[in-house]
């Protein structure tokens, strides 16, 4: 590892990260950190909800308490946020932060356009969304082969499965989030259920469900996108820190950030339109130019998403799966911090 | 002396730091000028980005990773200008707009300019826009076809999608701009003075003071110097201000307030009134015209420095502090924080592949074919309707220039998008009447009748075509092409090339030319010399001898230009418009029927025409040389030599394996080209015919050409001195063929000639 200070560009994780082996996470990483949680579990206080802190030392994982909106986003921003803080910034100069899906709430708190209890307001109320009831579903379907190269025919394939289930009056399917070498796809639970009788069955898993989801990133959120509007005014942003990426791939910089657009930016289109994470790593990578990328945990399950990106433009020449995988065994660009190996790198 | 790069990069800091910072003449506040302070510092961070591409391309160039270092220092005011249009307004720049393009991408999301630019500076194979090939500005994203360096020959092409926006939604076409669009065109105030600049202001003038559509803001940054020669004071205002049906307006190129303020109305204005507007933007120019340039040599340094003094940076920066929007130390942490990324992404960019192999560059030559996907016709055609006025004639063999009309007829019935442009085509159909009655059958729209300037025609019709419209421009005489060339070498034929064929621009060119026209009109009515279009990589140029192959010729150019969106010259011999006759007075041999679209027997782009199966000899020919050749050929028959006669018809490119198979099996080949014999094609045929020698059965010495003689064409009689004629070729092809000495040959009197074309 080279000595020299290096650059790096965050990514946050969005929801399906904090799992079983992500139980403890807090405790066991950041027992010197839990003071973050003390706006994230007042905010959960007033709203009568399970504390991060009672959730994170629970003796058992369970499915229903972990990975229900209303925990889980709170959970994983604040895990997420306590890696953040743990980055060795006399190794790293952070030049950018991106995130996925509700990963983009962890990126406006830690590149500093949400205070610490606005962020928790923010993404404790943004989570706790569909509380009343879940709106739709996602489903994940690969447009990679197995290489991680992109196939044209699977991408035909998906788009005119899009199609197809859409043609049908009571079903209505969208584009969620364009995730690397992923589609997800969100939507009503006939047009899902559609989806999995036309796409072909990969991997024993593929299409697959998305466990808790509601079908964000689509029109099916055009009243959820309104409802946030007029609890979340713009007066809880102010301008980042540190250049942000959203899911359209539009850069924010800190002194040029108009926070009434980051703010309907933010409760609107993020919410209600597709999330573009792959556009999101390409500005990341080409308009920064980082040394290397950093995955905040819990857990690292955007390091395919991210790695099947980074292949889609052959930047740093990777060419495919089992090139990406063995140079990240000598020297990792990708740092993921869920990932005990690899985190080392970034302490 | 510290570099002009430097210079200029530690006098930003130290200026913003100290205070030291110009004076700036307007009062207007960022809100008079209808910006917030976000926006303010967004232009701001626009021209940072841009000035720092500028410097780091001089930094690679140093490092061998850059190739050209023109660049925006001093122009970054454009940023402001930039952001008064939508994205989608199509933009045709200069090469110093590299704050525009950056500009404009942040109005589309997930755009990255810098890395891009950085990759274009490198040519590096992945630069998304030419993939290597130029360093060009443009994004299809961003409506912003790629632009090299050559000098205001893009003005036309913008006034001509100016004028298609007008048109395009008259028509059943697919147009890539909105109803509502205005078109942005830059360049600088030496290319002010180019005849193509002029030209294209005059046109859309011309245009806009008949009250056509001509929805356009040219922009001229005035920097007030061409490489070393300074454009005299006041010279572009004076040359701009009283344009009848242009509107003059002025800013302060230096003040993105002002700027951004003017842009607003002059856009405005633009797109509610469809008229164009002629901007004037006053700049600087910095680290002189190029990275090769030596400002100090036609410059003192005093002048120098007083420039520099004028810095845009240091102006907008003075209206960040003077607003209190931003520190000084905000100002620099900004300024150095692009300069490290700019840096960070350049040393990556700097080793991105590049291209390798010929293969590779030739790619783009020839865009990918496409489906144009036409909207169905409005009123299904009604072909008994199209051709009542020849309903008795329609049946009838007819010569040239009539086929030529009613194939047009056909095309334009059923392609929706296809638009003719040209000189004297409405009304009066052409100096030939070839265009005849297109007007009535399809209206003023669709055959434009232009203003006399072929660069404008051209450009119109590379503009008509950036807008998903099919074009086909006449040129009335092939003379009159060549003051307006570099509108098809350097703009039309390059743009699939430096686009990655992202960009195109489909058209068919017709062109009445060639020589024989009974000794009529001389020199520039009669030229014969096409030379200029061969050697255009990608463009087609299509030679018909008589009316039955000028039918399928054209349809095919048009399905070349529509589906496969080429480039295509359809070059017409002006002295067959009207011949009816080939071997005597009444023969009526050649004329032929008119086959309607439904029967088409297609020539296709490379297939060769033959007469004749002899093997003693075979004449390889085109155009008037067909048909004189195959007079001579009945009279060389007569002698006993079984000839056939070839019609190459498709002149570039030239279908090399085609015509030596034609020959192969014949004893002598004879060469007959009607343009001159230095530069005419008999060249690329000989060396074609040395090349495959191996395949021919003619001895080398068995091949002969006979060609025009390397001279103009003079009036009357004179023209049949310097042409081959009906005898020549058959002197010449007895001579070869039975071995006669015949070091001259004989030519017969002028007279005699020009009654047989």
């Amino acid at each position: 590892m080279s000595n020299q200070k290096q650059t790096a560009l965050v990514i946050c994780p969005g929801r399906g990260t904090y799992n079983k082996d992500e139980l403890g996470y807090l405790h066991r990483y950041h027992a010197d950190k839990l003071h973050i949680l003390d706006a994230i579990d007042t905010e959960r206080a007033v709203n009568g909800q399970k504390s991060v802190r009672e959730l994170d030392s629970m003796a058992s994982y369970s499915m229903k308490q972990h990975t229900v909106g209303e925990n889980a986003a709170s959970l994983i921003y604040a895990c997420s946020k306590a890696d953040f803080m743990a980055i060795n910034r006399d190794k790293y100069d952070i030049v950018g932060v991106t995130g996925n899906s509700m990963g983009w709430y962890i990126a406006l708190a830690v590149a500093g356009a949400l205070n610490e209890a606005n962020a928790a307001k923010l993404i404790n109320t943004m989570g706790s969304m569909m509380a009343g009831g879940t709106i739709g579903g996602q489903s994940i379907y690969p447009i990679v082969d197995e290489n991680w190269k992109v196939s044209p025919s699977m991408v035909e394939q998906v788009n005119s499965a899009m199609a197809e289930v859409n043609a049908h009056p009571d079903a209505e399917l969208h584009e969620s989030i364009r995730l690397g070498g992923y589609m997800v796809f969100g939507g009503n639970d006939k047009a899902l259920k559609m989806l999995e009788s036309i796409l072909p069955k990969l991997e024993e898993r593929y299409p697959m469900r998305l466990f808790n989801h509601a079908a964000f990133h689509t029109p099916m959120l055009d009243d959820i996108a309104k409802k946030a509007q007029t609890l979340l005014p713009a007066s809880l942003f102010q301008a980042p820190e540190v250049p942000l990426v959203d899911g359209k791939g539009q850069i924010w910089q800190p002194y040029s950030t108009d926070v009434e657009k980051l703010h309907h930016y933010t409760l609107d289109a993020q919410v209600n339109r597709t999330y573009d994470f792959t556009k999101a790593i390409e500005v990341s990578i080409k308009e920064f130019a980082p040394d290397k990328l950093i995955v905040l945990g819990p857990g690292a399950t955007l390091g395919g998403a991210i790695a099947q990106t980074l292949i889609m433009h052959k930047w740093q020449d990777f060419q495919d799966k089992a090139d990406f995988i063995s140079r990240q065994k000598v020297e990792p660009y990708l740092l993921a911090m869920g990932m005990e190996k690899q985190r080392e790198w970034v302490l | 002396m510290k570099d002009s790069n430097t210079r200029i990069d530690e006098q930003f800091v130290s200026s913003v730091l100290s205070g030291d910072l110009p004076a700036i003449d307007s009062l207007l506040t960022p809100r008079d000028a209808g910006l917030s302070p976000a926006e303010l510092v967004d232009l701001f961070e626009t021209q940072v980005m841009s000035r720092h591409l500028d410097l780091q391309s001089r930094l690679m160039q140093k490092k061998g990773q850059s190739f050209y270092t023109i660049g925006s220092a001093g122009h970054e005011g454009n940023a402001a200008y930039a952001k008064a249009f939508r994205y989608d307004d199509m933009a045709f720049l200069h090469y110093r707009s590299g704050a525009f393009v950056i500009q404009r991408s942040k109005q589309v999301p997930g755009q990255t300019p810098l890395y891009d630019m950085l990759l274009s500076f490198a040519a590096s194979s992945e630069d998304p826009v030419s993939g290597g090939r130029h360093k060009v500005l443009g994004s299809k994203d961003l409506f912003i076809p790629p632009q090299t360096s050559t000098i205001a020959s893009h003005l036309p092409k913008a006034m001509g999608a100016a004028y298609s926006v007008g048109l395009a939604n008259k028509l059943d076409a697919n147009p890539v701009l909105q109803d509502d669009a205005v078109i942005v065109c830059n360049f600088g105030d030496a290319s002010a003075n180019h005849s193509t600049a002029q030209g294209a202001i005059n046109a859309a003038a011309w245009a806009s003071y008949q009250s056509s559509p001509m929805p356009i803001v040219f922009i001229c940054e005035d920097n007030g110097i061409g490489i070393s020669t300074p454009t005299p004071s006041g010279w572009i205002k004076a040359n701009f201000e009283n344009k009848p049906g242009l509107k003059y307006m002025s800013c302060n190129g230096l003040d993105v307030l002002d700027t951004y303020k003017t842009a607003q109305e002059a856009v405005a204005y633009s797109r509610r009134t469809r008229k164009p507007v002629f901007l004037h933007f006053h700049t600087v120019r910095l680290l002189g015209h190029a990275g090769s340039d030596s400002e100090f040599v036609y410059r003192d340094m005093e002048t120098i420095s007083a420039i520099e003094k004028k810095d845009p940076l240091l102006h907008t920066a003075g209206i960040l502090l003077d607003n209190e929007i931003l520190t000084p130390q905000q100002v620099v942490d900004i300024y150095q924080g692009v300069k490290t990324k700019v840096a960070r992404i350049a040393d990556y960019a700097g080793q991105r592949p590049r291209l390798e192999h010929a293969d590779q560059v030739l790619e783009s030559l020839v865009p990918e074919k496409h489906d144009p996907n036409l909207p169905e016709p409005a009123q299904p055609i009604d072909r008994a309707e199209l051709f009542k006025h020849e309903k008795h004639n329609l049946a009838k063999p007819q010569h040239l220039a009539k086929l030529i009309n009613w194939t047009l007829m056909d095309v334009m019935a059923s392609n929706g998008n296809v638009v003719m442009c040209g000189e004297d085509i409405g009304r009066k159909g052409g100096v030939y009447n070839v265009t005849s009655r297109l007007i009535e059958k399809f209206g003023s729209p669709r055959v434009i009748n232009t203003l006399l300037d072929e660069q404008s025609i051209l450009g119109l019709a590379i503009g008509l075509a950036h807008n998903g419209l099919l074009p086909i421009p006449e040129i009335q005489f092939l003379a009159y092409v060549h003051n307006a060339e570099d509108q098809i070498r350097g703009e039309a034929a390059t743009l699939s090339f430096f686009s990655r064929g992202q960009y195109t621009n489909p058209m068919v060119i017709r062109i009445a030319g060639l020589a024989y026209q009974k000794g009529f009109g001389g020199h520039f009515h009669n030229d014969n010399s096409f030379a200029v279009f061969r050697d255009i990589p990608g463009v087609i140029v299509a030679n018909p001898s008589n009316g039955a192959d000028a039918v399928e010729m054209l349809r095919e150019c048009v399905r070349l230009a529509q589906e496969e969106q080429r480039v295509v010259v359809f070059l017409e011999p002006i002295a067959l418009y009207m011949t009816k006759d080939l071997h005597e007075a009444g023969d009526g041999l050649w004329t032929f029927p008119y086959v309607e679209p439904e029967k088409a027997e297609p020539i296709k782009l490379g297939d060769i025409g033959q007469y004749g199966e002899g093997q003693d000899l075979a004449i390889v020919t085109y155009g008037n040389g067909y048909y004189l050749s195959r007079q001579a050929e009945k009279r060389l028959s007569e002698q006993g030599i079984n000839t056939r006669v070839i019609d190459l018809r498709w002149l570039a490119p030239l279908n090399e394996s085609a015509i030596v198979d034609a020959v192969k099996d014949c004893d002598h080949i004879l060469v007959v080209d009607e343009c001159r014999k230095t530069g005419s094609i008999s060249e690329a045929i000989l060396a074609a015919f040395v090349e495959n020698a191996a395949q021919l059965n003619a001895q080398p010495s068995m091949i002969k050409r006979i060609c025009a003689e390397d001279s103009f064409i003079p009036l009357g009689s004179a023209s049949y001195t310097v042409l081959p004629s009906q005898d020549s070729i058959y002197e010449f092809a007895l001579d070869l063929v039975k071995g006669k000495t015949a070091t001259h040959v004989e030519r017969v009197e002028p007279s005699q000639e020009a009654e047989n074309v």
